[in-house]
C-alpha cells in the first residue's frame, strides 16, 4: 500500500488526480478501521493531516465555511451559535476520543446513512465545496447524497469544505442509538426553522440506503407553523408531521434495530424536535429571526 | 498489637502499577518472538477438501506453514475433554488444526509462523483452502430439530442429557392448588476481556525444557495438557502467567488450539514463537456463553409455597465441549436460589451448534438458573396477587435450617448443602436500600405524569470456592521480606492485595513487605485454577494456613535464640518478641538466618549462620531430623464442600413511553460473602459484576446469521455498556461466616452479574404491565412486545397496570 503524504492542498489535488483510486484519509476514523476490519485494501492512501487549512475554519459572508477536517471537537466547541444542529450532532458522535480525530469531511467522504453530520446538513442546506485540478464545485449537500454510499463528488475531488448558512431561526439534532455513548445510530433527525424564508428543513439518518429529506413534512410544517408568534403547533399537526417524517423514510432491518421500530422512533423525535423548535422560535424569536 | 489487615478497605497495591502503564501483558513479551497467524474457516460448517498453500512460500519472511497433517500422536488426536461426566453422550472436541471437518467460523485450519505478525498475516491470506460447505445448525431450536446434524455420526446434536430429580415434582405439580408454566428465553453474552487470549513459547533444546507464557486462568492446567501433548514430563514444562487484562472465565479453558500449537512450532523450529489474539479471533473463535431455552411448570399453594417444580433446559454448548457440562450443570443446581423448592425435577440438554464454543462466563450458568427462578417467583406473585417480596419470603430457607441440603450434586461432584446463609435478613435490608414498601406511590405518581417506571427483584445464591484445593507457600527472607505464592492465577481481582493482608495478620508482618506471586509453576507447581469465586476462599485459606506453619517454626527457633518459651512469643511488624517485654525479641529476617545454618557466609546477616559463630549443640544435627532449613511453610487447603454466598438486586428503571428506551433509575445490592477481606475489593468486584449484568440484560448479544456468520464481531456493534450505561450501584453487606474454612470467607467474584437479567426483567416487567421472558430486551425490541401487547397479543399481567395506566383485575 502507498502511503502519500502532500504538504499542500495542491500537491493533495494533484495526487487524487494522478491517482483516482486512492483513498484520503483525514481523522482515519472510518479509513482505519476498515482497513482493519479487512473489508478494502486500498492501493494508496492520501494523507491529508499535514495540508494546511483544512482543519480550519472561518466566517463566510453570513454563514461559516468549516475546513473538511476540522474534527467534531472543534465544531461542538466553537460552533454552537453558528450551526447549532450540527454541533448538536458532533456533540453525539462516539467518544472524545473519536471526536477529537473525525470530521465532517470524513463523514461525507463515506457517506453512511448513519453518519450524524448529513441530517444537520440537509436540514440546514448546507454547501458540500467540493476541489480538483480542474477548480471548485459547490454542490448543495440535498443533492450530494447519490446512493449507498454514493455521492455526487468525482474519484479526482476531493472535499475541501463545507458552507453553513447563518441559522435564521431555531434548530435541533436528536439521535436514537443503542446506548448511550459511542453508538452507531439507530436512527436520528435534524430540523431547522428559517424564519427568513419561512421554510422548514429536515434530515433523516440511519434510516434508508442515504441520508433522506422529508419534504412532505417540511411543506406541511412550513404552512402550517404561525411564522408570526410561534404559537404552539395544535397536538394533530405535531402528529401529522412526524407521520409525514417516518413516511419519508426507507429503513431496514438490522443488529440495531428493526424497520418498523425505526419508522416509529423517528416519528417521535420528529414530534419532539418540532414541538421544541417552536417552543425556542417564541422564546428566543428575536435572537434568531 | 498491629492493626488487623483484614477486614480492611485497603486500597489495591497492584493498581498504581497497572494504571500507570507498568503491567507485563503477554504481548509486551518476546519481542524476539517469531509471529504466528491463523487461517481460520470462513464457514461455519464445511468439509477440507484441500489446502493450497503454495501461494504463501514466497512471502518474504515467511518461517513455516503447519497443518493437521504435520502433526503427529497426541498433537494429532483430538483435545482433550477436561471435564468428564456420566451423562455426557458424545463428547466431541476440536483439533488443534482442523482435521477434516470445521464447525464454527474462526475454527482454526492452519498455522502460519512468520517473522512478523505483518508477514504472518500476508502469508495467511495467501492460502487457498478448498471447502465442501455442510448445512450449518445455528440456533437452539435448529440444534433441537436436528433436521440437521453437527458432527458426522452422530444422529441428532445431544451431546449431554442429565436428569436430577429430588420427590416426584410432576406428582406434586399435579396435585398442587395453583399451576403455571413459563417459556424463557436467554441469548448469548460473552467475557470480551480486555485482552485476549495469547501465548508465548521458549524452547530451551539444550536442557530440553520449555517456558510458557499464556494468558490464562490456569497455569498448572495449561502446564499438565501441555506436557501431555506434546510428549514432555511435567518436570519439562513451567508455565508462568504475566499479568492477564480480564479473564471472565474465558481463558479457564485449556489448553486452546494455539495454547498447544505455539509451544509446539517452538521446539520444531528452537526457536520462540508468539500469537497474540486480535480482536474479532476473540469473538469468534474464543468463547461464548449463556444461550439457554427453559420451560418452566411450577405447582404452588395459595400462599405462594412452592410444592413442585419441574424445569427443561436446552442449552446450546457450540461446536464442541472441551470444558464438559458445567455451564448447564450449574444452571440446574443454582437454580434453587435461597428457596425451598418442594419437590423439583430437572432436566437438561446439551446440544451442539455450529458456533463457538459454550464456556464459563462470568456467573456461569447462574445468570440463566436464577432467570428462571426469579421469573417464576414474579409468576407466582402475580397469579396470587401477592407482593413479590412475601411470594421469595414465604420459599427461603430459614437460617436455623443450616446446613440446608438441596438433596442434589453440584458442579464439584459434591453434594448441594448450603453452610450457612440469613436470607430474610438479606430481603429486610435490600427492601429498605431500595425502599420497596415506598415504590407502589412513587410508580403511581410517575404515571400520573405520562412516566413509566417499574421495580424488579431477584435473589440468588452462589456455590463459590469448590476444590479440590488450592495450595500456599509463604517464605521469610533473610532480609525480612515475606514472598508468598499461590498457583491460581489473577487477572484483576486484587489477589496480591487480599492475600497479603491475609498473610500480614497471621505472621504479624506490616503488608509493605509482602509480595504475592500467583501463576506461576516455578513457584507453586500444585494448583487448580482461578474459576467459580474462589480464588479468596481456596488460595486465601491456603496462604493462612501456609502462614500459620511458618510462624509456628519463627516461633520455634526465635524461642531457642531468645531462651524463651514459643507460648510466650508474638510477633509484630515483622519481630519476634515476648509478649509483654518488647524489648526481648529478634527481627524476623535474623529468624530466617537461623533457620538455615550455613558454612558460607555471603553478607553480614549470613555470618551469624555459619558453623564457627554462636553456641553450637553437640548433641543434635544442624538441621533436626524431622526439620528442613529455610523459614517456609506450604500448605494445602481442600474443602469439605463449595460454600454458598448470596444476594439480593433491586432495580429500579424507567422505559420511554414513545422511544422504548430503558434507563436504569436505581441499583441496589445486598450482598452476603462472609466475612470480608477487604470490603473495597468486594464492592469493585460487585460493580463490576453489576456492569456485566446490565450488559447481558440491556446490552450484549451474539447475532448469529442463519449461516452461522457472527454479525456483530466488533466493539461497534456488539454493545458493551460503557460508564454511561451503567448505573451508580448502592451496596450494602451481611456477613455470615462459613463454617467451612479457617477464615469464615465465601467467594465474591461473581456475584454482581448473577440477578442481572432477571432483576431487570422484572423491573421492565413491573414498569410495562406485562411479562418479560426473553433476555436481552432492546429498546426495539420492548417497542414490538408493546404493539403485541396493544393488539391483544400478550396477556396483561394479573394485577398490574394496562397501558392506559388502569389497573387491571
Ligand atoms: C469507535 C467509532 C465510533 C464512531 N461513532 C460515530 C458516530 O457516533 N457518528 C458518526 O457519524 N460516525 C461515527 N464514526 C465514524 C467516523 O468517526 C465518522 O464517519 C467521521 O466523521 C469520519 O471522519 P474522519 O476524518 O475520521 O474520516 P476518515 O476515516 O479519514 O475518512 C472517511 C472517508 O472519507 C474520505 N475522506 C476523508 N476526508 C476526505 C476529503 N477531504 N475529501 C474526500 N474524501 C475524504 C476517506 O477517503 C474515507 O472514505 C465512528 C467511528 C468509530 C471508529
Amino acid at each position: 500500500m502507498e502511503f502519500l503524504s502532500p504538504a499542500t492542498w495542491e500537491e493533495a489535488l494533484a495526487a487524487k488526480s494522478e491517482r483516482p483510486d486512492a483513498v484520503p484519509i483525514m481523522g482515519g476514523t472510518d479509513v482505519m478501521v476498515e482497513i482493519n476490519f479487512d473489508r478494502r485494501r486500498p492501493p494508496a492512501l492520501i494523507d491529508l493531516t499535514r495540508v494546511p487549512g483544512l482543519r480550519e475554519w472561518r466566517a463566510d459572508g453570513d454563514g461559516v465555511r468549516l475546513g473538511a477536517g476540522v474534527p467534531y471537537t472543534g465544531i461542538v466547541d466553537a460552533l454552537g451559535g453558528a450551526a447549532p444542529a450540527l454541533a448538536a450532532a458532533a456533540r453525539s458522535v462516539a467518544s472524545p476520543q473519536i471526536r477529537n480525530r473525525g470530521s465532517v469531511g470524513g463523514n461525507l467522504g463515506g457517506a453512511s446513512p448513519a453518519g450524524d453530520a448529513h441530517p444537520p446538513l440537509l436540514a440546514t442546506d448546507a454547501v458540500v465545496e467540493l476541489a480538483s485540478v480542474g477548480g471548485v464545485r459547490r454542490v448543495p449537500a440535498r443533492e450530494f447524497y447519490l446512493g449507498p454510499r454514493r455521492t455526487a463528488r468525482r474519484d479526482d475531488e476531493l472535499i475541501a469544505a463545507v458552507l453553513l448558512p447563518a441559522p435564521a431561526g431555531p434548530q435541533r439534532f436528536a439521535k436514537v442509538g443503542t446506548r448511550n455513548a459511542m453508538v452507531i445510530a439507530v436512527v436520528s433527525f435534524a430540523l431547522a426553522l428559517d424564519a427568513r424564508s419561512r421554510t422548514v428543513g429536515t434530515g433523516i439518518g440511519s434510516a434508508g440506503p442515504t441520508p433522506l429529506r422529508a419534504p412532505g413534512a417540511e411543506e406541511f410544517a412550513a404552512a402550517e407553523f404561525d411564522w408570526e408568534g410561534g404559537a404552539p403547533l395544535p397536538e394533530s399537526a405535531v402528529h401529522r408531521f412526524g407521520e409525514l417524517v417516518a413516511a419519508a423514510a426507507r429503513p431496514i432491518d438490522d443488529v440495531r434495530g428493526s424497520a418498523g421500530y425505526r419508522r416509529h422512533a423517528l416519528a417521535v423525535l420528529a414530534r419532539r424536535a418540532l414541538a421544541r423548535a417552536a417552543a425556542d422560535y417564541r422564546e428566543g424569536g428575536a435572537r434568531c429571526a | 498489637m498491629a492493626t488487623r489487615m483484614f477486614g480492611m478497605p485497603v486500597q489495591r497495591t497492584e493498581d498504581e502499577r497497572l494504571i500507570t502503564g507498568k503491567g507485563g501483558y503477554l504481548d509486551d513479551l518476546g519481542a524476539g518472538a517469531y509471529a504466528a497467524a491463523f487461517v481460520r474457516s470462513p464457514h461455519a460448517h464445511a468439509r477440507v477438501r484441500d489446502i493450497d498453500v503454495t501461494g504463501a512460500l514466497d512471502v518474504e519472511g515467511l518461517v513455516a506453514v503447519y497443518t493437521h497433517e504435520d502433526l503427529s500422536g497426541p498433537m494429532a488426536e483430538p483435545l482433550p475433554l477436561l471435564i468428564p461426566h456420566p451423562a455426557i453422550l458424545d463428547g466431541r472436541t476440536p483439533y488443534a488444526l482442523a482435521k477434516e471437518y470445521v464447525h464454527y467460523v474462526g475454527e482454526p485450519v492452519v498455522m502460519v509462523v512468520a517473522r512478523d505478525r505483518y508477514v504472518a498475516e500476508d502469508a495467511v491470506g495467501r492460502i487457498a483452502v478448498d471447502y465442501e460447505t455442510l448445512d450449518p445448525v445455528v440456533g437452539i431450536e435448529a440444534a433441537a430439530r436436528a433436521e440437521r446434524v453437527v458432527h458426522a455420526g452422530m444422529s441428532d446434536n445431544v451431546a449431554a442429557h442429565l436428569v436430577q430429580e429430588v420427590g416426584d415434582a410432576r406428582a406434586a405439580i399435579a396435585a398442587a392448588p395453583n399451576r403455571i408454566e413459563l417459556d424463557l428465553d436467554i441469548e448469548r453474552s460473552a467475557c470480551t476481556p480486555m485482552e485476549g487470549r495469547g501465548v508465548y513459547a521458549r524452547w530451551d533444546g539444550r536442557d530440553a525444557m520449555l517456558r510458557l507464557y499464556s494468558s490464562t486462568q490456569t497455569a498448572s492446567g495449561v502446564r499438565a495438557a501441555v506436557a501431555a501433548k506434546l510428549g514432555l514430563q511435567l518436570g519439562q514444562v513451567e508455565v508462568v502467567v504475566p499479568d492477564v487484562g480480564g479473564g471472565f472465565g474465558v481463558k479457564i479453558v485449556h489448553p486452546w488450539p494455539e495454547e498447544l500449537m505455539v509451544p509446539w512450532a517452538a521446539r520444531a523450529l528452537g526457536h520462540e514463537v508468539k500469537w497474540a489474539e486480535d480482536r474479532r479471533e476473540h469473538f469468534t473463535a474464543a468463547a461464548h456463553e449463556r444461550a439457554q431455552r427453559q420451560h418452566v411448570t411450577v405447582g404452588f399453594d395459595d400462599e405462594g409455597r412452592l410444592l413442585g417444580l419441574d424445569v427443561d433446559i436446552l442449552h446450546d454448548n457450540g461446536a464442541y465441549l472441551p470444558y464438559g457440562i458445567i455451564v448447564p450443570i450449574v444452571t440446574s443446581t443454582q437454580l434453587l436460589g435461597p428457596y425451598k423448592p418442594g419437590a423439583y425435577r430437572v432436566e437438561f440438554r446439551s446440544l451442539y451448534t455450529t458456533t463457538a464454543i459454550v464456556t464459563p462466563y462470568r456467573g456461569a450458568g447462574r445468570p440463566q438458573g436464577v432467570f428462571a427462578m426469579e421469573r417464576t417467583m414474579d409468576a407466582i406473585a402475580a397469579h396470587l396477587g401477592m407482593d413479590r417480596a412475601d411470594v421469595r419470603a414465604a420459599n427461603f430457607i430459614q437460617p436455623e435450617e443450616m446446613p440446608y441440603d438441596q438433596g442434589l450434586l453440584f458442579q464439584d461432584g459434591r453434594p448441594l448443602i448450603y453452610d450457612s446463609g440469613d436470607y430474610p435478613a438479606s430481603l429486610e435490608k435490600i427492601k429498605k436500600l431500595v425502599g420497596w414498601d415506598d415504590f407502589t406511590a412513587y410508580r403511581d405518581a410517575a404515571r400520573a405524569e405520562g412516566r413509566k417506571v417499574g421495580i424488579g427483584l431477584a435473589c440468588y445464591v452462589e456455590g463459590t470456592g469448590p476444590g479440590p484445593y488450592e495450595g500456599g507457600h509463604v517464605q521469610v527472607e533473610t532480609s525480612g521480606k515475606v514472598r508468598v505464592a499461590t498457583g491460581l492465577t489473577t487477572q484483576g481481582q486484587g489477589h496480591q492485595t487480599a492475600l497479603a493482608q491475609i498473610v500480614a495478620d497471621e505472621l504479624g508482618v506490616p503488608m509493605s513487605d509482602i509480595s504475592v506471586t500467583t501463576g506461576d509453576t516455578r513457584r507453586m507447581p500444585y494448583s487448580v485454577g482461578t474459576f467459580a469465586s474462589r480464588g479468596a476462599v481456596m488460595s486465601g485459606s491456603a496462604v493462612a494456613l501456609a502462614a500459620r506453619r511458618l510462624k509456628e517454626k519463627a516461633l520455634r527457633i526465635a524461642a531457642d535464640a531468645l531462651e524463651a518459651d514459643a507460648e510466650d512469643l508474638e510477633i509484630v511488624d515483622g519481630r519476634v518478641q515476648v509478649r509483654g517485654t518488647p524489648s526481648a525479641g529478634i527481627e524476623l529476617g535474623t529468624v530466617a538466618v537461623l533457620s538455615n545454618p550455613l558454612r558460607y557466609a555471603f553478607d553480614e546477616a549470613s555470618k551469624a549462620a555459619t558453623q564457627f559463630t554462636g553456641a553450637a549443640d553437640y548433641t543434635r544435627p544442624p538441621v533436626a531430623a524431622d526439620d528442613e532449613p529455610g523459614l517456609e511453610g506450604t500448605d494445602f487447603y481442600s474443602p469439605l464442600r463449595s460454600t454458598f454466598a448470596s444476594g439480593m438486586h433491586a432495580v429500579v428503571v424507567e422505559t420511554d413511553p414513545e422511544t422504548a428506551e430503558i434507563r436504569i433509575l436505581r441499583y441496589c445490592v445486598v450482598h452476603d460473602c462472609g466475612k470480608l477481606v477487604n470490603p473495597l475489593i468486594v464492592e469493585g468486584q460487585v460493580h463490576g459484576g453489576v456492569a456485566q449484568g446490565v450488559a447481558g440484560a440491556l446490552y450484549e448479544r451474539m447475532e448469529y446469521d442463519s449461516g452461522g456468520q457472527l454479525l456483530n464481531a466488533s466493539f461497534m456493534d456488539f454493545l458493551m455498556p460503557y460508564a454511561s450505561e451503567v448505573p451508580k450501584v448502592e451496596i450494602d453487606h451481611l456477613e455470615t461466616p462459613s463454617p467451612l474454612n479457617p477464615l469464615g470467607i465465601k467467594g465474591a467474584g461473581e456475584a454482581g452479574v448473577i440477578p442481572g437479567a432477571a432483576v431487570i426483567a422484572a423491573a421492565v416487567e413491573d414498569a410495562e404491565g406485562f411479562a418479560i421472558t426473553r433476555m436481552p430486551v432492546s429498546p426495539s425490541e420492548l417497542f414490538h412486545l408493546r404493539r403485541r401487547f396493544d393488539k391483544g397479543g400478550i396477556a396483561p399481567l394479573p394485577g398490574a397496570y394496562s397501558r392506559t395506566g388502569e389497573a387491571n383485575a
